[in-house]
């Protein structure tokens, strides 16, 4: 036990910000682009950017890897600022953008050898770094052909050996895996996975099952800025009423209600409606961190009050984002 | 720098356009040198007129070799890649540049076969034809840097193609148009003060400050009248001597007769690297906006 903690209090010193985003904002013309966006992320995450299309995700990573600059704020990667000196910060990126860049009249392996000669690789490990990757995305096979002649599927993933090539310490991905087939998903998501065992990732993404399946971290990015964080589970909870339930009762309103008052622990309880002959839904909140459940299935049931339905209404990631970039009035704690 | 230089050069032999222009340029220089040397009256060994008028073919063709380099790569989104990478600007569009230059070399190498026919059966004027060469390559390097900063404005190649026609093809009759241009002192003034409103628009367009275009006019006024009582003299003709700058054609007849100046040389590669120096900056520009 006590070593658990002494090896855990070391990792914690070890970790250190790989990237780090300060207030930086994008103006285009008069639209921002990107509202004093700041995050940093350690080294060894995941992380995920999620946000409806146009809410500056691709614009975010664009700034990061230093393809476009910002109008104010800065990056820096593993420490030093990407604009003061970028080649130096552009070492550390592996890069796969919204829409892969490839060289269509190149086959994959001119292609991967290209992208290691303009990376500035070390030439004498230029092979091996080329069949590393291949093997690792899983395009050994198709080597020797066109790019132009290749799948989407296929594409994708040449797009992300191109990103992988040279072992960079932090992978910037962008909807890694747009287009693709239920199949290829699933392939690319578990291959992101391993990857972030040796890599820090950062991956965007509108499709949320997605971020909740590969990510230890979650940004909600809405209109240009970030509108909450945190792992997919503290922000499906914080967000959501998890000691909320829907019930369907038979009996009366009156009945129900008084009987349904009587329990310990209960926050509020109201009527919904009728939606079934004989039955009255009611929506039943109970106090925080009480689980009421058991008493109201025991009370009800002593007032021969059968439930028919009980539902709790958790709020599922998609709901709390559909709520985070809906109502911004609100403020999310 | 070579692994852009590489892949820019397979590039042209992977697609069409390296094939197209050499077949093109070969086939017609071709006609050039029979008709003029071979199937004439008087059969001659005078290659210097024909090469002259080659200048022209390569002109036409330019745009084949350089509408593609930068507005391709804007248009598939692979310029994400190449700016995201430690590779400099500079390193990717000298790469692009020398790949553009060494197509055209090449098959510039290959028209030497007229002259080397000739020499069997005549005497040829060796040196003035060895200096239309050297003339000629620097000519068409200058096109070909024209051509790739006109390719960094826009993402569509056809645009690219056409822009990059139409600034040569302007370059080519500005020998005219300099002739019958006013020389008088009073245009002088006129094209200065006009010279002066436009560097004042560039300086404003790019900077959006009243106040440094406001100095930077005022200061180029100034300088017109200190030299309107210095010496006037330096008006007459600016026009034709400033145009002159730009015809790059007017140089290359110096290399024709055979007259190999330094001061000719350096003007050439530094118009090549003014607009290399441009197109970096453009893309630049168009990543910091």
């Amino acid at each position: 036990m006590c070593n658990a903690i002494t090896i855990k209090h070391i990792n914690k010193l070890e970790v250190i910000n790989l990237i780090q985003v300060e207030n930086v904002t994008k103006r285009y013309g008069n639209r921002n682009a990107l509202k004093d966006v700041s995050f940093s992320v350690n080294e060894g995450e995941i992380v995920g950017l999620l946000g409806p299309n146009g809410a500056g995700k691709s614009t975010t990573m664009n700034i990061m890897t230093g393809y476009i600059s910002a109008t104010e704020g800065n990056v820096k990667i593993a420490d030093i600022d990407i604009l003061e000196n970028p080649s130096e910060a552009k070492k550390n990126i592996g890069y796969l953008p919204e829409i892969p860049p490839l060289y269509i009249d190149m086959t994959v392996e001119e292609y991967l050898s290209f992208v290691s000669d303009i990376k500035k690789l070390d030439p004498s490990k230029k092979e091996k770094n080329i069949k590393y990757v291949m093997d690792l995305v899983k395009v050994d096979d198709v080597k020797s052909r066109l790019i132009k002649n290749l799948s989407k599927g296929y594409r994708q993933r040449v797009g992300l050996a191109q990103a992988i090539i040279g072992d960079p310490k932090l992978l910037i991905l962008d909807e890694p895996t747009v287009g693709l087939d239920p199949k290829q998903i699933i392939e690319i998501r578990n291959l992101i996975k391993d990857l972030g065992k040796k890599h820090t990732i950062i991956l965007s993404s509108h499709i949320l099952s997605e971020v909740s399946a590969v990510c230890d971290r979650v940004l909600i990015m809405n209109k240009g800025e970030i509108v909450a964080s945190g792992t997919p589970k503290e922000l499906s909870k914080r967000l959501s009423y998890s000691n909320r339930f829907m019930l369907r009762v038979k009996g009366s309103k009156n009945e129900i209600i008084t009987a349904i008052n009587t329990i310990e622990g209960l926050q509020s309880v109201k009527s919904i409606g009728t939606f079934e002959n004989g039955t009255i839904d009611v929506d039943v909140e109970a106090k925080k961190d009480v689980d009421i459940r058991e008493s109201l299935f025991r009370c009800l049931s002593k007032n021969n009050l059968p439930i028919l339905m009980m539902k709790s209404t958790d709020l599922s990631l998609e709901e709390v984002f559909l709520q985070v970039t809906n109502t911004e009035e609100e403020e999310i704690v | 720098m070579k692994a852009v230089f590489n892949k820019e050069f397979k590039s042209y032999f992977n697609s069409a356009l390296g094939y197209i222009f050499m077949a093109v340029f070969l086939l017609i220089s071709g006609i050039f040198f029979s008709l003029s040397n071979i199937i004439t009256q008087q059969p001659n060994t005078y290659f210097n007129p024909v090469l002259s008028n080659i200048t022209f073919v390569f002109l036409l063709l330019v745009p084949v070799i350089t509408m593609r380099t930068i507005a391709e790569e804007t248009h598939q989104k692979t310029d994400q890649l190449l700016y995201t990478t430690p590779i400099s600007l500079t390193e990717i569009i000298l790469g692009k540049y020398f790949a553009a230059v060494a197509l055209f070399l090449i098959t510039l190498l290959i028209t030497c076969i007229y002259p080397l026919i000739l020499s069997i059966y005549g005497t040829v004027d060796v040196w003035s034809i060895v200096g239309s060469y050297i003339g000629f390559a620097l000519l068409g390097s200058s096109f070909i840097a024209i051509g790739i900063f006109i390719s960094s404005l826009t993402d569509n190649q056809v645009v690219s193609a056409v822009g990059t026609f139409g600034a040569l093809l302007l370059i080519w009759i500005l020998g005219w148009i300099q002739q019958s241009l006013p020389t008088s002192q009073k245009s002088g003034i006129i094209f200065a003060a006009i010279l002066v409103f436009i560097i004042c628009l560039i300086v404003y367009a790019s900077t959006h400050n009243i106040y440094v275009s406001g100095i930077v006019g005022i200061a180029g006024a100034a300088v017109i009248t200190i030299i309107y009582f210095a010496k006037k003299t330096l008006f007459e003709g600016l026009t034709v001597k400033f145009l002159g700058w730009f015809s790059l054609l007017k140089r290359y007849e110096n290399f024709s007769m055979g007259i190999l100046s330094i001061s000719d040389i350096v003007y050439y590669i530094t118009f090549s690297a003014a607009f290399i120096f441009l197109t970096v900056r453009m893309i630049d520009k168009r990543r910091w906006s």
